[in-house]
C-alpha cells in the first residue's frame, strides 16, 4: 500500500507492506537504525518514537497506519548543528548512558514530556519514562538529566522573554 | 512474524467498517490500539487475513455529553485521562485510565480494545461497572446495547456479535455529592497487568449515614460485578474504620467462596481486604484529592 508521511520533517511516499510494524519501516526501509528493536511486545520502549508528538511504541503499530501522520525518530533529535541535543549532552554528562540500548528510547520520553511542561516533579519524569526500561543506570541519572534539561530550556526561555521586553 | 498477504483497510465509514468485518469471505480483524491485537498477529496466536483499521471513523473517536456522556471506543486512555469532560463528570473512570500501562501504550490502546479484548485483568472494567455504563455495538443485525457488566462472559469471551463492532460506552454522570476511588495491585507500578483491582463509588446522606456504595473489583472474580453483599453491609451504616475493616473481611471471604484455595489466594484474600479497605477510606474517608 502507497503511503506518505512526515518523516523527521520530511515528506516522504513509500509502497508500505502490511504486514510489517512501523519499526520494521523506520530500520529496514529507511535505514533508521537509531531506534531499537527490543522486546517487540510494548513493554521495553527501545522502539519508541513520536507520532504527531505523542510518544509511542513502533513496534504496535502496522507501517500503513502512519500513513498522513508526521513522525519523529531519535535521528530527527538534534541540535541545529546536527550535533547532540541538550538533552542528549545532559543524558552524557549526568552518566545516564552505559549500554546506551535504551537511550534513542529515553530521548524520544524525555522530549514527549518536556514539550508539554518545563517545570516537571520527579514523580512526572518517572511517570514519563515508566514505558521505558533501562537495566544500567537505575534510572536516577536519567530522571536527572530530564530534570536538568528542563531547568536549562527554562532558563534558556526566561532568557529570551526578557531580552525582548528590553527591546520592546 | 506477521502472515506475508496480510491486507490492511482504513474505512472512514462506520456501515463500510461494519461490511468489512462481516465478510464471510475474508477473516478480518478490527485494529484499534493494537497494544494486543499487533502482538498477537506477530506471535501468530490471532489469524487473520484482512485487518481493518477503526481510528479514522468519527463516531469512535469522539468524546461528548447530551445528557449522557458517549465515549467512542476508538477514543485513547490518553484522550480519556486528558478530556476536561470526563475528569469533570468521569473521574473513576480517569483515574482507572491513568493507571494502564504507560505512556507509550496510553497513547494507542484504547478502551474498545481493552473491553473487547476481555482480559479478565482489564483496567477499564471495574470502573465501567461501577458506572453503570452501557455498551453500545453495531452489527450487520443492527444496534444493541449490553450492560458493560455482563458483556464479558469469562476470560477473552464476549457477547459481541461475529462482525460487530463496539460503537461507544455511555455513562450517566454522577449526581453530586459522590466520591470515588480506584486502587489496584500489580507486580509493580507500571506496565504490570493488575494483580487486583477495585473500584468504587459512594455518597453519604444529611445524617452522614452511608447512602450510596458500589463495589466492583477487578482481577478477582470471573465475572465483573458489583458486591451486592459487601455494599448492603455498609448501607445505612455511619462511615468508620471498624466498618471498613468489616467490609474488606467480608469481601475476602466472598472471594474465597468463589475462587477456591488456589495457589494465590493466601496473598489475595489479605490484599482484597486491604484494598477495599483503602478504597472505602478514599471515598468516605477526610482524604480528598482528585
Amino acid at each position: 500500500m502507497k503511503i506518505n508521511f512526515n518523516l523527521n520533517g520530511s515528506p516522504v511516499s513509500i509502497d508500505a507492506p502490511a504486514n510489517i510494524t512501523l519499526l520494521n519501516l523506520l530500520r529496514e526501509k529507511f535505514g533508521l537504525t537509531g531506534t531499537k528493536m527490543g522486546c517487540e511486545v510494548g513493554e521495553c520502549g527501545a522502539c519508541s518514537i513520536l507520532i504527531d508528538g505523542k510518544v509511542v511504541n513502533s513496534c504496535m503499530l502496522l507501517a500503513p497506519q502512519v500513513n498522513g501522520r508526521s513522525i519523529t525518530t531519535i535521528e530527527g533529535i538534534h541540535d541545529p548543528n546536527g550535533g547532540p541535543n541538550d538533552l542528549q549532552i545532559s543524558l552524557v554528562e549526568n552518566g545516564a548512558v552505559q549500554c546506551g540500548y535504551c537511550t534513542p528510547g529515553m530521548v524520544m520520553a524525555g522530549e514527549a514530556l518536556l514539550s508539554h511542561t518545563l517545570s516537571p516533579t520527579e514523580d512526572e519524569i518517572r511517570n514519563a519514562i515508566a514505558g521505558n526500561l533501562c537495566r544500567c543506570t537505575g534510572y536516577q541519572q536519567i530522571v536527572e538529566a530530564i530534570e536538568m534539561t528542563a531547568d536549562l530550556r527554562r532558563r534558556k526561555l526566561a532568557g529570551q522573554a526578557k531580552k525582548l521586553e528590553e527591546v520592546q | 512474524m506477521i502472515i506475508e498477504n496480510l491486507s490492511y483497510t482504513c474505512p472512514t465509514d462506520l456501515q463500510e467498517a461494519i461490511a468489512l468485518l462481516s465478510d464471510p469471505g475474508v477473516c478480518s480483524q478490527a485494529l484499534a490500539g493494537g497494544t494486543d491485537l499487533i502482538i498477537e498477529l506477530n506471535r501468530g496466536s490471532i489469524k487473520a487475513d484482512r485487518v481493518v483499521d477503526i481510528n479514522h471513523i468519527p463516531e469512535l473517536k469522539m468524546i461528548r455529553e447530551n445528557g449522557r456522556i458517549t465515549i467512542g471506543a476508538a477514543v485513547t486512555f490518553t484522550e480519556i485521562i486528558e478530556s476536561p469532560l470526563l475528569q469533570n463528570k468521569a473521574l473513576l473512570l480517569v483515574k482507572a485510565c491513568r493507571e494502564i500501562g504507560s505512556p507509550q501504550i496510553r497513547n494507542l490502546a484504547t478502551m474498545g480494545g481493552n473491553v473487547a479484548h476481555a482480559s479478565i485483568s482489564a483496567d477499564s472494567l471495574p470502573a465501567l461497572v461501577c458506572l453503570e455504563a452501557e455498551v453500545m455495538i453495531q452489527s450487520s443485525a443492527g444496534i444493541i446495547y449490553i450492560p458493560a457488566a455482563e458483556i464479558v462472559t469469562g476470560a477473552g469471551k464476549t457477547k459481541i456479535p461475529a462482525g460487530g463492532l463496539i460503537q461507544s460506552f455511555e455513562i450517566n454522570p454522577l449526581p453530586a455529592g459522590h466520591r470515588v476511588a480506584f486502587e489496584r495491585i500489580g507486580r509493580r507500578k507500571s506496565m504490570s497487568i493488575a494483580r487486583l483491582s477495585m473500584a468504587a463509588l459512594g455518597s453519604l446522606d444529611a445524617n452522614g449515614k452511608i447512602e450510596t456504595i458500589r463495589l466492583v473489583p477487578g482481577a478477582a472474580f470471573a465475572q465483573f460485578q458489583r458486591m451486592k453483599v459487601v455494599e448492603d453491609m455498609l448501607l445505612g451504616q455511619t462511615p468508620t474504620e471498624r466498618l471498613f475493616c468489616t467490609a474488606g473481611q467480608c469481601m475476602a471471604q466472598l472471594y474465597e467462596a468463589a475462587s477456591g484455595k488456589r495457589w494465590s489466594a493466601e496473598w489475595k484474600e489479605k490484599a482484597i481486604a486491604a484494598i477495599t479497605e483503602r478504597a472505602l477510606r478514599q471515598v468516605f474517608g477526610d482524604y480528598n484529592e482528585n
